[in-house]
């Protein structure tokens, strides 16, 4: 099992254009990653197609991720998700996922803030389970399953603005629960 | 920490990196808040501190190993072509051998040793270098006693204007060139000194290389047949 180290590791050789690095990389990660897309995708086929879109992504961006605030790990399943959930809305124009990598490595948090959000991770689970069932089930079927507000809305058969209103309560509840 | 009321600037905007994050705005809004990222450190900080809040349920997702074709696909699409596998492992011939071919190997051993010279009291090696569709088959018998591999061809000849490369590669080594084989049947090759004491293992392979051999010292063409050296 690699270390948040040794990831960190690997990611700064990949940067420098390492390729036995990267092979090392992939095969430390891309277990997570990969059920991370599938998730989201539920479909194997286009889940490996689109793992392969991450890490060459990861590739790309590998110089700009350093001490950005976000573990390795973290950075890496974002941009995995990130790109199954564009998969999941091809049709839709959106922002192009580089972008999104490209800002969250930018101008990151501080390491205290880093540290507290660490420890909030820590307590999301409990914090989601003592909110009502159904605005845990949504908020989870947001981050695991990449569900949009309109997703939502009709799998609890709510209006859009109702469900939109709902989570965002949801996600105060969570934020409080987590700071506490 | 700021307070709980949802009605100051900064918790709205909190929500709204938490919206943004969770992907659940829809893409005008989506391009909004990124365009504002760029500009604002608080709204960028409130992002990856959401990132991060919510990286808290990754645990919850079970980890699932992709095929492997699909990092030899990955690879291909990146470097052009797979990288940093041994040229044997690549060329996938491997898994063919089986058993009852080195059985067959090892009595055409007998046989050919026979008719080459008396039977040596030193330890014999044998491989079937073959290739996946049999169209190239070469029959290796190495006499410890004379260091000396000996090759039978039994099919298969080089492509119009170029030659086959005989190679050795010895655990993860690079691979060492045994020489070119001639047109000839049969022909008997030294074993580099470095090999000698490795041979059980052995990996043996040919190439496709241009007229005179691989021109740097490595395999440059497709490796077309690949066997592995047991003791007899």
């Amino acid at each position: 099992m690699a270390t948040t180290q040794d990831i960190e590791d690997l990611i700064a050789r990949v940067a420098l254009g390492d390729r036995a690095a990267f092979s090392a990389l992939y095969d430390a990660t891309s277990a997570k990653l990969f059920g991370v897309v599938l998730r989201v995708l539920a479909d194997r086929a286009s889940a490996e197609d689109v793992v392969q879109d991450a890490y060459m992504k990861i590739w790309r961006h590998a110089g700009r991720y350093s001490a950005n605030g976000l573990s390795p790990m973290t950075w890496m399943i974002t941009i995995a998700r990130n790109t199954a959930i564009d998969r999941l809305r091809q049709t839709r124009p959106g922002v192009a996922l580089d972008d999104v990598a490209d800002h969250l490595t930018a101008p990151g948090p501080n390491p205290e803030q880093s540290a507290v959000a660490a420890g909030e991770a820590r307590r999301i689970a409990a914090c989601l389970d003592a909110l009502d069932s159904d605005k845990g089930a949504a908020v989870r079927g947001a981050y695991l399953e990449g569900q949009s507000y309109a997703d939502l809305a009709e799998r609890f058969k709510v209006p859009l603005n109702t469900m939109r209103t709902w989570l965002r309560r949801s996600l105060q509840s969570l934020q409080e629960c987590m700071a506490r | 920490m700021s307070d709980a009321s949802p009605d100051t600037p900064r918790d709205d905007d909190s929500l709204l990196a938490a919206e943004y994050v969770l992907r659940l705005l829809d893409p005008a809004e989506e391009a909004a808040v990124a365009a504002r990222i760029a500009r604002e450190p608080a709204l960028a900080e409130e992002v990856a501190g959401w990132t991060t809040r919510l990286s808290g349920l990754d645990a919850e997702v079970p980890e699932v190993a992709p095929g492997a074709a699909v990092k030899t696909a990955l690879l291909r699409r990146l470097f052009g072509q797979p990288a940093r596998l041994p040229f044997w492992q690549r060329a996938g011939l491997w898994q063919g051998i089986s058993l009852a071919s080195l059985a067959v190997a090892g009595f055409f051993a007998f046989q050919s040793l026979e008719q080459f010279a008396p039977p040596a009291p030193a330890p014999l090696f044998v491989s079937e270098i073959v290739a996946e569709d049999q169209s190239l088959r070469l029959l290796a018998v190495y006499d410890s006693g004379a260091a000396e591999l000996r090759l039978t061809r039994t099919a298969g000849t080089a492509a119009a204007g170029r030659v086959l490369e005989l190679w050795a590669i010895a655990g993860e080594a690079a691979p060492v060139s045994l020489g070119v084989l001639p047109e000839g049947e049969t022909v008997a090759l030294p074993l580099p000194e470095a090999l000698r004491g490795a041979v059980a293992g052995l990996v043996l392979a040919v190439s496709d290389e241009p007229p005179g051999g691989s021109p740097t010292g490595a395999p440059t063409g497709a490796v077309l047949a690949v066997g592995q050296v047991s003791a007899l």
